[in-house]
C-alpha cells in the first residue's frame, strides 16, 4: 500500500512539472545566444564577415552571436540545416546569393522560399580581368576578339553553376559571344591559372583580383557591377561601355522559414547596428568588400531580380548541355 | 635582403613576437597530436585574436602554430597509429611500426629533427629565392597537376607491402572512394543517395582516422583478452650519428620536394609528405625496412611536409594566391589585418614579409628543443596498458571526426572508413593505397577536366609543354623500375 502511495506521489511530481511547464511566462526575445551557421569553412570571405559581425552581437541584442562553420555541398549542407532549424530566430545564416537559383541546377533543395530574409550584407561585383599582357584594354575589344574566334577565350571561374560562371555566361548571352568556361576550385586557382598563362580571363569578383590588378598583374576590362567599384574608381563597369551585364554576388542574412514578424524586426534592428560598427566596416574595407546593407523589402527584391535576370542565362547553359 | 631579413629578427627578438612564436609552436603541437583538430582549424580560430596587435605578432603566432601544428600530427601517428592531421598520414607508414618495436622514442626524435631540417631548408629557399621559384609555380598549368598527381598515384607501388596486385585494387577503392559528390568540371551530384552530405563527397580526415586508427581501436578489441602482456618497452630516444648520416639525404631531398609541392597552388601537405615518403623508399639502400619500421620512411614524409609549410607561404606572399589550405586561411586573415599579400607587399611592407621570415626560421628551432624535450614525455603514452590506449583511440577518433565540421555525419564516414580498415587488416590487403587514392583522386580528375577543355579534347598537350614531357619521362622511369625490379625477381625465383 505504502508502494502504491508513493508511487502516486512520484506521478503528481512529475505531471506538476509537465504543467508548470504549460503555463510560461511570455518569452523575452532573445535571451539566449543566438547561433549564425556559415555554410563555408571557417578563413574564408563569408567567414569573415559573420566572424567580424558577430563580435557586437552582445552590444546590440544583449545576448552573444555564436558563429558556427557548417562547411560542404557548395553551402548546402550549413543551409539544409538552417532550413531544418526551428523558426524561432535562434539560428541564422550567412546565405550565398546561390540560394537565388541552386535549386534549379539540382544541387540546392530547397530555395528563398524555405528561408526568412532580414537583410543583405554585402554585395560585390564580378569584374572580367585578364593578364596584363593580353591583347584587349577594353570591354569592347576583348568582345570583338571572341565574335571572330567563337570559343578561343578561355573563361576561368569558382565552380560550374555557382555565381562566376553564370557571370561569365551572361557576358556571352548578351553580346551573343562563345567562350571555352573552365571550372576551378575556387577564385584563387583560377586567377593563378590566368597568370600562368593557361586560361585567358576570370569573371570572379573585383577584390579577389585587387592585389593583382593593384601590382600591375592582371588588369580589369569591366566592372559587373552597377557602379564603379570603391577601390578603383577609374576602371568603368560594363554599362557605361556599352554592354548591359550586371552580375553581383551578395550575402545576405536570414533563418528558416517562419520566424515571427517581431522576431525579425528586433534582429534586424540588432543586426544593422552591428553593420554600422566602426571596427566592422573596417574589416569589411581591409578585404576589399563591399558593405551593402538593404533591409528586408529591398533584400526580397534583390534575390527575386537575380533569380528572374539569371533564369535565361541559366538555360542558355542546360541547353548547351 | 640579407639586411632586411636581419630587421626581421630583431623585430621578433626585441618584441612580444618571439613570444608569441614561441606560444603558436606549443599551441600548434597540442592542436596537431589530438586528432581531428587541424593546424587550418587552429589558425582559424586564431585569426580573430590576431586583430588586436601588431600584425607582426599575429603573423608570428599564426607562423608557429602552422609549423608546430604539421609536426605534432606526426606525434600521435607514431604512437597511436592515429594521425592528427592528414599530413601525418606517411609518417605512421613507418612511424607506428617503429614505436611498437620499443623504439618510440626514436621515432619522435626522427620526427623531430627531420621536421626541422625540413622547415629549416624550406623556410630558407623561401627567404631567398620565393619570387624566383613562384615564377616556376603558376607555370604549372592543368596538364602539370594531372601528370603530378599520377606520378603520385605510381607511389602505391612503393606502399602496397607484398603484393603489387592488391595495391593496386585498394588503389581503385580509394579513387572509387573520391569519385562520391559533386562532379567538379560539370557539378552534377554523384553517388550521393539523396542526402546533402555527401554532395561535397567525403572529407579526408575521417576516412583518414577511421582507416589507420578506428580499424586498430577494433583489432584492439579483439585481441584484449588474447595479449596478455602487450606493452611495449621503450629504449633510449637519442639516435646514433651512424642514423643521422643515413637519413640526411633523404631529409635534404624531401625538403626540396616538399618545398615544391607547397609552391604550386592546390596540393598540401599530406601530397607532399607521401611523394617524399616513396622518393624516399625509392632511392634507399634498404628498401625492404620500409612499413615496418624504417627510420628513412619516418625522416623523409616529416622533412617534406614541414617544408612543405614554408613552401606554401611561396605563392602566398608573392602572389597573393594560397598554397594550401592553411595558408588560405592565413591569406584571409592578412586581408582583414589590411595586409594584401600579393607582389605589392614585398614593396610596401617588407617589414612584415621579413618578420614572417625570421619567424618561419625560428619555429623551426624552437620546434627542435620542444620535440627533444618532449619525445620521453610522450613515448611514456605506450606504457599504458593497451586497453587504455584502445579506449583513448576510441573517444579521440569520434570528437576528431566530429570536430572537423561539427558534423556527425562524419563520425558515421569515420566508422565505416574504420570497418573498412579492419576488412583490409584480416584479408592482408594494404590500406595506403587507398589513401593515395582518395587524395589524388580528386586532383588528377578535375585537372584532367581542364586540361580537355583547355586542349578542346586534345591529349597531345601533354607532350607540347616541358613540364608535362618531364613529369612523363619521371612516371614511365618509376614504373620501369618497378616492372624491371619485379621481373628480375622472377627471374632470381626461377634460377633457385
Amino acid at each position: 500500500m505504502r508502494k502504491v502511495a508513493l508511487l502516486m506521489l512520484a506521478i503528481m511530481m512529475v505531471s506538476s512539472v509537465t504543467f508548470a511547464q504549460g503555463v510560461q511566462e511570455e518569452e523575452v526575445f532573445p535571451s539566449k545566444p543566438i547561433k549564425l551557421i556559415v555554410p563555408w569553412s571557417a578563413g574564408g570571405g563569408t567567414d569573415a564577415i559573420a566572424r567580424a559581425l558577430a563580435k557586437n552581437g552582445e552590444k546590440h541584442l544583449g545576448v552573444p552571436v555564436v558563429v558556427e562553420n557548417k562547411p560542404g555541398g557548395t553551402g548546402a549542407v550549413g543551409l539544409g540545416e538552417t532550413v531544418k532549424a526551428d523558426p524561432d530566430g535562434y539560428t541564422l545564416a550567412v546565405i550565398p546569393v546561390e540560394l537565388s537559383f541552386l535549386k534549379e541546377s539540382g544541387i540546392y533543395p530547397f530555395d528563398f522560399s524555405n528561408f526568412t530574409k532580414i537583410m543583405n550584407l554585402n554585395t560585390d561585383p564580378s569584374a572580367l580581368t585578364v593578364k596584363s599582357d593580353a591583347p584587349w584594354d577594353t570591354l569592347e575589344e576583348f568582345v570583338e576578339y571572341a565574335r571572330k574566334n567563337p570559343g578561343e577565350i578561355k573563361i576561368g571561374h569558382s565552380g560550374t553553376g555557382m555565381l562566376w560562371h553564370l557571370a561569365a555566361a551572361t557576358l556571352a548571352l548578351s553580346t551573343d559571344t562563345e567562350y571555352t568556361y573552365v571550372p576551378f576550385n575556387g577564385a584563387a586557382d583560377a586567377i593563378a591559372s590566368v597568370l600562368g598563362g593557361n586560361i585567358d580571363a576570370v569573371t570572379v569578383s573585383g577584390a579577389e583580383v585587387s592585389s593583382q590588378v593593384r601590382a600591375g598583374e592582371m588588369k580589369i576590362l569591366a566592372v559587373f557591377g552597377e557602379r564603379r567599384m570603391d577601390i578603383f574608381p577609374d576602371i568603368p563597369t560594363a554599362r557605361e561601355q556599352g554592354f548591359d551585364v550586371v552580375v553581383n554576388t551578395f550575402r545576405g542574412l536570414g533563418g528558416p522559414a517562419g520566424i515571427p514578424e517581431d522576431r525579425v524586426a528586433i534582429l534586424h534592428e540588432g543586426f544593422k547596428k552591428m553593420l554600422e560598427e566602426p571596427d566592422f566596416v573596417q574589416v569589411i574595407e581591409n578585404m576589399g568588400l563591399g558593405i551593402d546593407y538593404r533591409n528586408t523589402e529591398d533584400y526580397n527584391k534583390l534575390t527575386e531580380n537575380t533569380a528572374k535576370t539569371l533564369a535565361p542565362v541559366l538555360e542558355s547553359l542546360l541547353a548547351v548541355k | 635582403m640579407l639586411g632586411y631579413l636581419f630587421d626581421g629578427f630583431g623585430f621578433l627578438f626585441s618584441s612580444m613576437a618571439a613570444l608569441a612564436l614561441l606560444a603558436g609552436v606549443v599551441l600548434g603541437i597540442i592542436i596537431g597530436v589530438l586528432p581531428g583538430l587541424t593546424a587550418t582549424m587552429g589558425i582559424a580560430l586564431l585569426i580573430p585574436l590576431t586583430y588586436y596587435v601588431d600584425p607582426g605578432i599575429g603573423l608570428s603566432l599564426l607562423i608557429g602554430l602552422f609549423a608546430g601544428g604539421i609536426y605534432g600530427g606526426s606525434v600521435s601517428a607514431i604512437l597511436l597509429k592515429t594521425p592528427g592531421t592528414p599530413a601525418a598520414g606517411a609518417t605512421l607508414l613507418d612511424g607506428y611500426p617503429l614505436a611498437q618495436s620499443g623504439h618510440a622514442g626514436k621515432a619522435i626524435t626522427i620526427a623531430t629533427i627531420s621536421s626541422a631540417i625540413g622547415g629549416l631548408i624550406g623556410a630558407i629557399i623561401l627567404s631567398f629565392l620565393a619570387p624566383q621559384i613562384a615564377k616556376i609555380a603558376v607555370k604549372f598549368g592543368p596538364p602539370e597537376y594531372v601528370l603530378l598527381g599520377v606520378y603520385g598515384l605510381t607511389m602505391i607501388s612503393y606502399v602496397s607491402g607484398g603484393s603489387l596486385t592488391r595495391g593496386l585494387f585498394a588503389g581503385c577503392i580509394g579513387l572509387l572512394i573520391s569519385t562520391f559528390g559533386i562532379d567538379p568540371i560539370t557539378s552534377v551530384p554523384r553517388f550521393t543517395f539523396g542526402t546533402l552530405n555527401l554532395l561535397t563527397g567525403f572529407e579526408l580526415l575521417p576516412i583518414l582516422i577511421g582507416i589507420f586508427a578506428m580499424s586498430q581501436a577494433i583489432e584492439g578489441v579483439r585481441d584484449v583478452r588474447t595479449e596478455v602482456k602487450a606493452q611495449v618497452k621503450l629504449t633510449k630516444i637519442g639516435i646514433s650519428l651512424k642514423e643521422f648520416v643515413r637519413i640526411l639525404p633523404h631529409v635534404v631531398k624531401s625538403a626540396f620536394i616538399g618545398t615544391f609541392v607547397g609552391a604550386i597552388p592546390g596540393t598540401g601537405t599530406d601530397i607532399a609528405a607521401f611523394l617524399s615518403y616513396g622518393e624516399a623508399k625509392r632511392s634507399s639502400k634498404h628498401p625492404e625496412e620500409f612499413g615496418k619500421g624504417s627510420i628513412e620512411g619516418v625522416a623523409a614524409p616529416e622533412a617534406g611536409n614541414n617544408a612543405c609549410v614554408n613552401g606554401a607561404m611561396i605563392p602566398m606572399f608573392t602572389l597573393g594566391i594560397p598554397g594550401e589550405a592553411a595558408t588560405a586561411v592565413i591569406l584571409g586573415g592578412l586581408m582583414v589585418l589590411g595586409l594584401q599579400p600579393g607582389p605589392l607587399l614585398f614593396t610596401e611592407k617588407p617589414e612584415v614579409i621579413y618578420t614572417v621570415f625570421a619567424s618561419t626560421i625560428t619555429s623551426n628551432l624552437i620546434m627542435i628543443v620542444l620535440g627533444i624535450l618532449g619525445a620521453r614525455f610522450f613515448a611514456k603514452v605506450l606504457s599504458l596498458p593497451k586497453s587504455v590506449i584502445v579506449a583513448f583511440i576510441f573517444i579521440f577518433s569520434v570528437l576528431g571526426a566530429y570536430s572537423m565540421r561539427n558534423s556527425m555525419f562524419d563520425v558515421l564516414v569515420m566508422a565505416m572508413a574504420g570497418l573498412l580498415g579492419f576488412a583490409f587488416s584480416i584479408i592482408k590487403y594494404p590500406i595506403p593505397p587507398v589513401l593515395l587514392g582518395v587524395i589524388l583522386g580528386p586532383l588528377v580528375e578535375s585537372n584532367l577536366g581542364r586540361t580537355l577543355l583547355i586542349s578542346d579534347g586534345n591529349l597531345t598537350i601533354f607532350f607540347k609543354r616541358p613540364i608535362s614531357i618531364f613529369f612523363i619521362l619521371i612516371i614511365v622511369a618509376t614504373i620501369g623500375q618497378n616492372l624491371y625490379k619485379h621481373y628480375s625477381k622472377k627471374q632470381k625465383n626461377k634460377t633457385l
